[in-house]
């Protein structure tokens, strides 16, 4: 649903960094979605298709890596992947800390 | 000519400089003693309703005030106002709230110094989950007239709230709608979720969500109080 204004800022910070590194052009943004970061791949590559192709980024390709949901359990532990978006350790039902997948990460820009 | 392509390595949450400018209003509303509430549902479960009957209650005993979200209209300002200090935020069309616009109603309001701040989100149960509105505590209602399968459906919704209240009880008798099932399903998603059930039209529940609110708020920053 705001996969548009994400790709605003997501431009925002591209250009900056694009600026930072005194490059005419960037080739290449590489970003990373997980199953609890709220983004929808196919909406968020259409929303950088259009939004691009008007910004100082023009011609830039988008790379979206899907990552699994992945999280730890302090008091076991262990990590692993959740699957189903059941947060319990598996050994001790415990509450589990997530550490991949839920954020829209900037991974990589090439210039 | 030969172009050399040189690759940067970020790996920054998009949301970094969001997430920190919502630290900095918490940590400010912290030490002054404000606990800010940012209230979740579905349109029609029942938040404004909660928080007149949550008005009543608190009424002589704490301060607080209200930023409604609404797509348009200020009906729910108007139910609110005559209880507490109330200000209408309209997003003109956007589906949840966001910082810049729960600022400026806390400066509509005369930048209040109140015990509560309860932030009426936009009746949404999927955008509002991915926006910090400098909350200490996030809580999402869910009627009995919605049905009990609804966590699972909104896994994010759920896994970032601290609080689910169950609202509309005195409508149980009359829906296939099961407590037990529902706080199954939202605590496998977030298993430290605390629970209320609540009737805000005959007050059944009110006391003690209340009280939760109260402990909540001596519990978050008792130091600056």
């Amino acid at each position: 649903m705001h996969e548009r204004s994400l790709v605003k800022s997501l431009l925002r910070q591209v250009d900056a960094i694009r600026r930072q590194h005194d490059a005419n052009h960037v080739s290449e943004v590489r970003v990373e979605v997980g199953p609890l970061s709220g983004v929808e791949p196919l909406l968020l590559a259409a929303a950088f298709e259009q939004l691009a192709a008007e910004s100082a980024v023009a011609g830039a390709k988008l790379v979206i890596d899907e990552v699994a949901l992945l999280a730890d359990c302090r008091p076991c532990g262990r990590e692993f992947e959740l699957g189903n978006f059941d947060f319990r350790c598996p050994t001790c039902r415990g509450n589990v800390r997530v550490t991949r997948g839920d954020e829209l990460l900037l991974v990589s820009v090439s210039l | 000519m030969t172009t050399l392509t040189k690759t940067i390595t970020i790996r920054r949450d998009l949301a970094a400089e969001a997430k920190a400018d919502a630290a900095v209003v918490r940590e400010r509303l912290a030490r002054r003693g404000t606990l800010v509430v940012n209230m979740l549902s579905s349109p029609g479960a029942g938040k404004t309703t909660l928080l007149e009957a949550t008005a009543r209650h608190l009424a002589g005993r704490h301060t607080m005030a209200v930023l409604v979200g609404d797509l348009e209209t200020d009906r729910d300002a108007q139910r609110l106002s005559p209880l507490v200090p109330t200000a209408q935020l309209t997003t003109g069309g956007a589906c949840h709230l966001e910082l810049p616009l729960v600022c400026r109603g806390l400066a509509a309001l005369g930048d209040p110094h109140v015990d509560f701040l309860f932030i009426e989100n936009v009746g949404n149960l999927v955008c509002p989950a991915s926006h910090d509105l400098a909350e200490h505590l996030r809580v999402v209602l869910i009627s009995t007239a919605e049905g009990d399968d609804k966590p699972g459906k909104y896994p994010k919704m759920f896994r970032t709230s601290h609080v689910m209240v169950v609202t509309k009880l005195d409508l149980l008798p009359h829906v296939p709608f099961s407590i037990e099932a529902v706080a199954e399903d939202a605590r496998r998603i977030q298993p430290d979720l605390a629970m209320f059930e609540v009737s805000a039209l005959d007050g059944a529940g009110i006391e003690a969500w209340c009280a939760y609110l109260k402990q909540s708020r001596v519990k978050q920053f008792g130091r600056y109080l």
